[in-house]
């Protein structure tokens, strides 16, 4: 509805117009009704009055027109039917009246219906501020859900991760911020309000405190970052490990406004680091145990590999002597023979050095190493064991192959428990005892070692079961070797797997990754 | 297991005859089949080694061997076979164990079959010498 029409007829505008017309005449009729009445019982003829009610009430119910027309009928009426009589200067006098009613009524109907209009814009205007603050109200709402949600969510994950912040004004200033997970670290009651400095402070452990100030006051004297490991003493008297970081808020000027921070519950951490150098430390033993297992078995084995080269060194000392003590003594022969001595007594120290690198019990070291080496080695040491059972061994190691980041000792022991596993296969069949050892190039960057035999091949149905700790198929083993050989590859970050070897025999594989070139 | 060459040699002669005081050292250590050869030219003696036994089979030397060094556990055939086989040839060489790792079992086999020496490596060169110069009067 636009405001023009609303001026024009808002008193009638709610009734159809027959309605309308319908009221000027009723009224007039009333009036008309009511006059006759007085009439009847003698009473003071007052239609003027009545008519003019009839208007006003025509004029404010059903707007100008049936207003005017009910004006024109009052006048009608008291013209021919109550004053016919009266003289035309009258006549005209009550019209007159009439008219002057029905004009003053088109004003105050016009002054009503401006009142109107104003009311229904501040009616408008109000409700649009209303509709305006309903709305900021719901923003509001759902930016205060969000914020609560949001919170939620940053206390769920300062829970998780043990991890609590702070905000910290440097002297004279203190704590102005400490979420709950502080309280949950530090062993704070939320109820007891935040905590002071002092009272951080006395929560930790007596010997952290002092490094802890000293640690602030020069970030704070530097205005830079800190950060500290300390022990904090919880009310039960448990000790917790906790380490704090602090990041510097400088203002424009680059004064220090305050600190912001974190504090992180380290305990579990920690224990959990203290379990794995335990578990580290226990594999090792594990598998110094079993190397020396196997080299236990091996004695025979090494002590003949180590008895040729002092044998020939023998030999070459008593050649040397007999140069020496002919008659005419022949020295070029003498220091021949010496030199003979020399070199076969490093080969024995060589041999004694390696058995003994396979034997001691260190720490891992991890450096780079070149696979046909280890596996050659591994070879010349096993050589009598394999001749021991008529083993013959093959190799086909690829030449072109890149060192590779590993332990040593360990890739030798993997060699070991699988060249041995082979020759023990091998002991009781009947065809050609053959082991293979080959070296190449896997996927992605691997190098992939494989040791073959023709003996009695997997135990059947029990592939997967063989790489189980405490299982095995020989009479004096105790089923450690593989177990022992795959956690080794594995650390290694390779794989190490069994499979049948046709037509006989089978096959170990393991792989070894190459280090990234830098700046490749 | 052994090379075609050794049957024909062996075809060739029914028995050896130890004719030309070759001394033959079979190991299959380099550096003890060197030092040994070595040895044994400072004392006087000519010598020719081999790898393994099957070589020594195969070079058609047995007949002219005065006196065998061999070595027992060896790859292919072991020094103790060599020896039955020797013998199975009507072929006995005054023959000289000597070995890294003999038990009193295999003393006694060896000696029976007709072993001169049982030697435990590493030896004593003067009993070597002794034992080869020996060999070689009979």
């Amino acid at each position: 509805m636009n405001h023009s029409e609303a001026m024009n007829d808002t008193a009638g505008s709610a009734r159809p117009i027959a309605q309308r017309y319908a009221l000027a005449v009723a009224t007039v009729a009333v009036a008309f009704g009511l006059a006759s009445a007085f009439t009847h019982f003698n009473l003071p003829q007052p239609f003027s009055a009545f008519a003019l009610s009839a208007i006003a009430i025509t004029f404010w119910y059903a707007g100008t027109a049936p207003g005017v027309l009910a004006a024109v009928l009052s006048s009608i009426v008291r013209d021919y039917l109550f004053e016919p009589t009266t003289s035309t200067q009258s006549r005209l006098l009550f019209d007159l009246v009439f008219l002057v009613f029905a004009l003053l009524m088109t004003q105050v109907l016009r002054h009503r219906n401006q009142l109107e209009v104003r009311v229904a814009e501040r009616t408008a205007e109000l409700t649009q501020t209303n509709d305006n603050l309903k709305r900021e109200i719901a923003k509001h709402n759902k930016v205060e859900a969000e914020l609560r949600l949001s919170q939620a969510y940053l206390d769920e994950a300062q829970r998780l991760s043990h991890t609590g912040s702070w905000a910290w004004s440097p002297p004279p200033g203190d704590i102005r911020y400490w979420s709950d997970e502080c309280y949950r670290v530090q062993g704070f009651d939320p109820k007891a309000g935040q905590p002071s400095f002092d009272e951080f402070l006395q929560s930790v452990h007596p010997n952290d405190q002092a490094r802890i100030v000293e640690v602030i006051d020069r970030a704070v004297r530097e205005k830079e970052e800190f950060e500290f490991d300390y022990r904090i003493i919880l009310p039960d008297g448990e000790v917790r490990d906790a380490r704090s970081l602090g990041h510097p808020i400088l203002g424009p000027t680059g004064d220090l406004v305050e600190y912001i921070g974190t504090i992180i519950d380290v305990t579990d951490r920690r224990q959990a680091e203290k379990e794995r150098e335990r578990l580290r430390e226990a594999q090792a033993d594990l598998a110094h145990v079993s190397r020396m297992t196997v080299m236990g078995e091996l004695t025979a084995s090494l002590a003949h590999e180590v008895n040729q080269p002092i044998t020939a060194a023998v030999n070459g000392a008593g050649t040397c002597v007999r140069w020496l003590t002919r008659e005419e003594p022949d020295l070029a022969e003498a220091r021949e023979a010496a030199l003979g001595v020399i070199r076969n007594a490093k080969r024995a120290a060589d041999i004694i050095n390696r058995i003994r690198s396979i034997s001691k019990k260190g720490e891992s070291k991890r450096q780079l190493a070149d696979v046909n080496e280890l596996i050659q080695e591994m070879i010349a040491l096993l050589r009598s064991e394999a001749m021991r059972y008529s083993v013959s061994v093959r190799t086909e190691l690829n030449a072109d192959l890149p060192k590779v980041m590993a332990d040593p000792v360990q890739v030798q022991q993997v060699l070991m428990n699988l060249i041995m596993n082979s020759i023990d296969a091998m002991k009781n069949v009947d065809r050609e005892r053959e082991l293979t050892i080959r070296s190449q190039w896997a996927d992605n960057r691997m190098l992939s070692i494989s040791v073959s035999d023709t003996g009695v091949g997997l135990p059947p149905h029990q592939e997967d079961r063989i790489f189980d700790a405490f299982f095995t198929t020989k009479s004096h083993g105790i089923g450690m070797g593989l177990r022992i050989s795959r956690s080794i590859v594995e650390s290694h970050g390779g794989r190490l797997w069994a499979a049948d070897n046709s037509p006989h025999g089978a096959s170990f594989h393991f792989t070894l990754s190459t280090p990234v070139e830098v700046g490749a | 297991m052994i090379a075609p060459g050794a049957l024909k040699a062996h075809s060739r002669y029914m028995s050896c005859k130890n004719e030309n005081k070759l001394v033959a050292i079979v190991d299959d250590d380099d550096a003890v089949r060197g030092t040994l050869k070595e040895l044994l030219r400072s004392a006087g003696y000519a010598s020719q080694t081999f790898e393994s036994a099957e070589d020594f089979l195969g070079s058609g030397h047995q007949q002219e061997t005065a006196c065998l060094i061999t070595d027992i556990r060896m790859p292919g055939m072991s020094g103790l076979e060599l020896q039955a086989r020797l013998n199975a040839e009507r072929c006995r060489i005054p023959t000289i164990f000597i070995t890294a790792h003999g038990d009193e079992q295999m003393r006694f086999q060896a000696l029976r079959a007709g072993a001169v020496e049982f030697l435990p490596k590493p030896f004593d060169d003067d009993v070597l010498i002794e034992s080869v110069r020996a060999a070689l009067n009979r």
